[in-house]
């Protein structure tokens, strides 16, 4: 009893350690969001101000005109029919989703082949499908782009979107993971009382495993946001098709001229602020999301 | 991301299957009783099943055959199947100093040396990154007052887009009078242009980016570990390191061994960040002043899209990806190799 009141007390008290702990989080905090402060005072600069000063305007007036010229000032709106920050979201928004929900729904009834239904040779094939997808492949996603050339479909959207629709081996390695925790016993229930084999995965399983699809989600969705190199090798020289990112890295172009970092700055906020904003509502699912993975060994 | 989580889960499942290894032989009998059952639920489970396979063979098969073939043959861009032998020209072009150049007019060999450089630094990078995580998260680990809100503003990084990272660090470090960092300093560097800074713009963006995945990552592993453990070692009379080196370091090795997997393979393969930090310039400087920019994945990129080395490019640009493959390949296998002894520390 004794110890335990020594402990509380020792918690409580101003100790240098903890002092010096707080301080380095804080430090790493102002790295971490410095530069981002700066964008955002940048952002809401006037061009004026910012030609009118060689050094960086600290304090400036605040303007929010910076992000009505994104949309007003594009030089590229003319032809495309509107702005191209709009869209570039409207196509990142169906090329990512498409093939994500695809692509979990492939997954997911995939790794239900694999846990909860039997077939001939099931395990040696899982066992295969396994370690052909420990290969790390990365450096082949230049040279991709001969097949998908020589097949035709370099300036379409299909290389970013088919693939993802035939789901991904890891993702089903991660769904049966979670479907061994859910008994087997329930399957069966289901199947005594009618339900096919679609039936039990969207009545039963489905249900129960909707934190991991949570999860796989919303990592495919950040990974496709923000995914850069893929519809640069594919959809470089379509404007109608670009992406959001790829509108963004071009934004010296779209908004040329002297001191236009603030539209710059301005066009790089609102294109973070989607997934910001789903971070901000959702980040209990992203932080437990990387952990789910990691925990064990 | 994706891959990163994807790596973990299949460390995950591979402790599985050794474990069901043991199990085989009661299994054996089971299943080959079962075998030859090819009812309709068979079909039907082996055909969804099998549709993520059939899909990573098609999409990753075709471009590794094709890549493969490619390093000893001319291959058409746009016709499939048209292969024609031509006499290691790719492997000529890339190792060869000054063959391209009088060939092609385009020095690649000495691009190719160059990127391998920078590459190699960039990747190491990763270390760095692996650093910081591991600090911060023990660091949160110490319960400090408000870790919890500081470990939802250190994923923040993570979720920004490398092109909006690249925007604004190229606002941060930019020559021009109101760059960010020269108006601190008061200084007048063009951070972008300048060889003997140019990497290091690329390497900052990156350490900037990168380490809120390991932090989250590190701290579950941290939280992890039996307190009990802890407890007896302060028995023992261990100091915080003693604790830290014996108890701390063992318990987080297969996060330690997933981060540096992932991130190895990531850091050779690094091509968003470079390439916008320091875009290519205007001909001769494929990435930006002195090529301080340019990793292998990027000169494959440059190579891929223009047409210098007529017809030998996708057998030069499989040269590159093979070098890449074989040596991320290693890595990854040489980790998993020692995988065991880094488990127990």
């Amino acid at each position: 009893m004794e110890r335990v009141i020594k402990a509380q007390k020792t918690k409580k008290r101003f100790s240098v350690g903890k002092i010096f702990v707080f301080a380095v989080l804080v430090f790493y905090t102002l790295f971490l969001f410095g530069p981002l402060l700066i964008v955002f005072l940048t952002s809401v600069t006037s061009t004026e101000q910012l030609t009118s000063t060689t050094s960086f305007v600290w304090l400036p007036k605040v303007t929010f005109r910076p992000y009505g010229s994104v949309f007003s000032d594009d030089i590229a709106a003319d032809y495309l029919g509107a702005p191209s920050l709009l869209i570039g979201f409207a196509n990142t928004l169906w090329m990512t989703l498409l093939p994500l929900i695809v692509g979990l729904v492939v997954s997911g009834l995939s790794a239900y082949a694999y846990s909860k239904l039997k077939f001939p040779g099931q395990k040696k094939i899982f066992r295969i499908a396994f370690l052909l997808s420990m290969v790390p492949l990365g450096a082949f996603g230049v040279i991709s782009y001969t097949f998908y050339s020589q097949i035709g479909w370099v300036g379409t959207p299909f290389p970013l979107i088919i693939p993802g629709m035939f789901g991904s081996m890891g993702t089903v390695f991660f769904f049966k993971m979670f479907y061994e925790g859910i008994p087997d016993s329930l399957i069966e229930a289901g199947k005594i009382d009618g339900l096919g084999i679609f039936g039990s995965f969207f009545l039963i399983l489905f249900p129960l495993a909707v934190p991991a699809f949570i999860a796989q989600f919303i990592f495919g969705f950040v990974a496709g946001y923000n995914s850069y190199m893929g519809p640069l090798l594919y959809l470089e020289g379509v404007p109608e098709l670009a992406t959001l990112q790829l509108v963004l890295s071009d934004v010296r172009g779209t908004f040329p001229g002297l001191g236009k970092e603030n539209i710059h700055c301005a066009a790089a906020i609102l294109g973070m602020l989607p997934l910001i904003l789903i971070y901000c509502f959702l980040q209990k699912f992203f932080i437990e999301g990387i952990a789910v993975g990691g925990v064990k060994g | 991301m994706n891959a990163e989580l994807q790596d973990d889960i299949l460390e995950r499942e591979n402790v599985a299957i050794g474990q069901q290894e043991e199990n085989s032989c009661e299994s054996r009998s089971k299943r080959r009783k079962r075998r030859g059952k090819w009812n309709k639920e068979a079909i039907i489970a082996i055909i969804l099943a099998l549709i993520p396979v059939i899909g990573f063979l098609i999409f990753n098969g075709f471009p590794l055959v094709i890549s493969f073939l490619a390093l000893f043959c001319d291959v058409d861009l746009y016709e499939l199947g048209s292969f024609s032998w031509n006499n290691f020209e790719g492997f000529k072009v890339i190792f060869s100093n000054d063959y391209s150049l009088s060939t092609y007019g385009l020095n690649v060999a000495h691009y190719f040396y160059k990127a391998c450089g920078i590459t190699l630094w960039i990747a190491s990078t990763q270390f760095v990154t692996l650093l910081i995580a591991l600090g911060i998260a023990v660091l949160l680990a110490t319960k400090v007052k408000g870790h919890n809100v500081f470990q939802i503003l250190f994923f923040v990084p993570y979720i920004c887009s490398t092109v909006a990272v690249s925007l604004m660090w190229r606002w941060m470090f930019s020559g021009e009078d109101s760059g960010v960092l020269n108006t601190i300093f008061g200084t007048s560097i063009t951070w972008l242009n300048d060889p003997s800074t140019m990497t290091w713009t690329i390497i900052i963006a990156i350490i900037w980016q990168a380490p809120g995945y390991g932090i989250v990552m590190y701290k579950s592993a941290l939280a992890n570990i039996d307190v009990s453990q802890y407890e007896a070692a302060e028995l023992d009379g261990a100091n915080a390191w003693e604790k830290f080196i014996h108890i701390t370091l063992p318990g987080i090795a297969p996060t330690t061994f997933y981060l540096l997997i992932a991130g190895i393979g990531a850091g050779f393969l690094t091509y968003d960040i470079a390439a916008l930090m320091i875009p290519d310039g205007f001909a001769g400087s494929i990435g930006g002043n002195e090529s301080m920019g340019l990793t292998l994945v990027r000169l494959m990129y440059y190579l891929i899209r223009n047409d210098q080395l007529a017809s030998s490019v996708v057998s030069a640009a499989s040269v590159i990806t093979w070098v890449l493959f074989v040596v991320t390949g290693s890595i990854t296998l040489a980790l998993f190799r020692r995988r065991d002894k880094l488990m127990e520390g």
